[in-house]
């Protein structure tokens, strides 16, 4: 037993395993070894050391050389077979397929592909268009709306100034022209009913009046004025003209007075007057 | 980049499978073996290009000779890794290789081996850290330059000026630590 341990430890094992012995000592290591399970055993587990050092120095060879070597072993296979780089998972399941059907497919979804892309060009152009006219639409409704409106509205005025004639209260009256403009004229409707005072802009004839002055209707109670408001007249001027409420009268008169108008009425600047 | 799914059987089956010719004997013998094979030759060659015509050739041997191995005589690895080093050592000691390199006008091999030592104790090359440190440096010398150098325990004792029998000796240190390590 002891020549046994001495003998495995005197090194001769490890050059064994490493190919460096003499071919005497390859033949007595050989045959202590199927002697002795001790020396069989020390053996096996050089080998796998030695394996285990060679694996964790192991240098992956390029991929190209797997199918050189394979294809250069089966040359003794007497084998068509060939060998690539590897079976990648993608390769194991194209195996059962048939190559003229997937050649069929690839260009069907390659077709497909095309058309999809075609279909979402048009469908963006179709889009950008339809979108532009909805604009347009859209614009078109807005501009009738305010048109709608400004019908409504002008409607709802002349309807108020409608019902100043048909109104069996109002009184119309006319005022002349004074000596100091003959020409002017202006038409005032009363309801001392409902203390309404309404003049047309329309009917009337008043000279414009410049930007510092201002037209201003008085009423004349029991000889003492009242102040009604002011007015402008120009080319433009229109419609009717709500001005301040009195319940009674005997005159109404307009002076022409500086703008914003005056508490009291400037005699000599009165344009028009018209008594009942 | 595609993962290689890469065939591995057992030690005995490919065995078996090699003596019957299998075709997937030879592709799993590949897929197996062929990086721990490669990281041997590349550091006795120290050229990857002519490391991986070693290779081929390594497999032509392996597989044109297999016959003539028994499992008896040990691992299948084993085997196969004094084919590749054997193919490799002739290689390097050939005249056409002498050519190929600079080195050429170097006669003496352990000198032309010793003057590519150096690119070849890369730390990249060095496997893994905690296992360097397991082994002393002197262990580690003699082992890398009889295993991946290729030389005779002879050429290594001459090499680093100490007696065989203190080679040998820190020789089966280093492989008894790399044993302890391993398990």
């Amino acid at each position: 037993m002891e020549d046994i341990k001495a003998y495995i430890e005197s090194g001769i094992l490890e050059l064994y395993v490493l190919g460096d012995v003499t071919p005497e000592e390859c033949a007595q290591v050989e045959a202590m070894a199927q002697k002795h399970p001790a020396i069989k055993a020390e053996l096996d587990e050089i080998e796998r050391s030695l394996q285990l050092y060679a694996e964790e120095n192991a240098i992956e060879p390029s991929e190209n050389l797997r199918g050189r070597v394979l294809n250069s072993l089966v040359v003794n296979l007497g084998d068509d077979r060939t060998f690539g780089p590897g079976r990648t998972a993608a390769e194991e399941e194209d195996d059962d397929i048939i190559p003229i059907s997937r050649a069929r497919s690839n260009t069907f979804f390659k077709y497909a592909f095309a058309a999809c892309l075609a279909l979402l060009i048009i469908s963006i152009v179709a889009l950008i268009s339809v979108y532009n006219k909805l604009q347009d639409s859209n614009n078109l409704v807005a501009s009738l709306q305010s048109q709608n409106q400004r019908f409504a509205s002008q409607a709802n005025l002349m309807d108020k100034e409608l019902t100043v004639f048909r109104d069996p209260s109002f009184k119309m009256l006319k005022l002349q022209g004074t000596s100091k403009s003959p020409s002017s004229m202006l038409m005032v409707a009363w309801s001392p009913a409902k203390k309404k005072v309404m003049i047309d802009m329309v009917h009337g004839n008043m000279p414009a009046n410049d930007k510092d002055h201002q037209y201003q209707l008085w009423a004349l109670v029991g000889n003492k004025p009242v102040d009604l408001g002011v007015f402008d007249a120009d080319s433009t001027s229109k419609g009717m003209k709500q001005m301040k409420s009195i319940a009674s009268a005997d005159a109404f008169a307009v002076t022409l007075e500086p703008r914003g108008g005056s508490a009291s009425p400037t005699m000599d600047q009165m344009m028009v007057i018209g008594k009942f | 980049m595609s993962k290689k799914r890469k065939i591995s059987i057992s030690e005995e089956e490919l065995v078996l499978a090699l003596r019957q010719r299998e075709k997937i004997a030879v592709e799993a013998l590949y897929d197996m073996y062929s990086a721990s094979l490669l990281g041997v030759i590349v550091r006795i060659v120290n050229d990857e290009a002519i490391a991986e015509d070693i290779l081929q050739d390594t497999f032509v041997k392996i597989w044109n000779s297999f016959s003539s191995y028994s499992t008896e005589k040990g691992r299948l690895f084993t085997w196969m890794v004094n084919i590749a080093r054997n193919l490799a050592i002739d290689k390097i000691r050939s005249k056409d290789f002498k050519n190929q390199t600079k080195n050429q006008e170097l006669e003496n091999n352990v000198t032309f081996i010793d003057e590519q030592r150096n690119t070849v104790y890369k730390p990249e090359l060095l496997g893994v850290k905690d296992l360097v440190e397991q082994l002393k440096p002197e262990q580690k010398s003699i082992l890398d330059l009889v295993y991946f150098k290729g030389y005779t325990h002879v050429e290594a004792a001459d090499e680093l000026g100490v007696p065989l029998g203190t080679i040998k000796t820190r020789l089966r240190m280093a492989i008894t630590q790399l044993r302890k390590y391993f398990n």
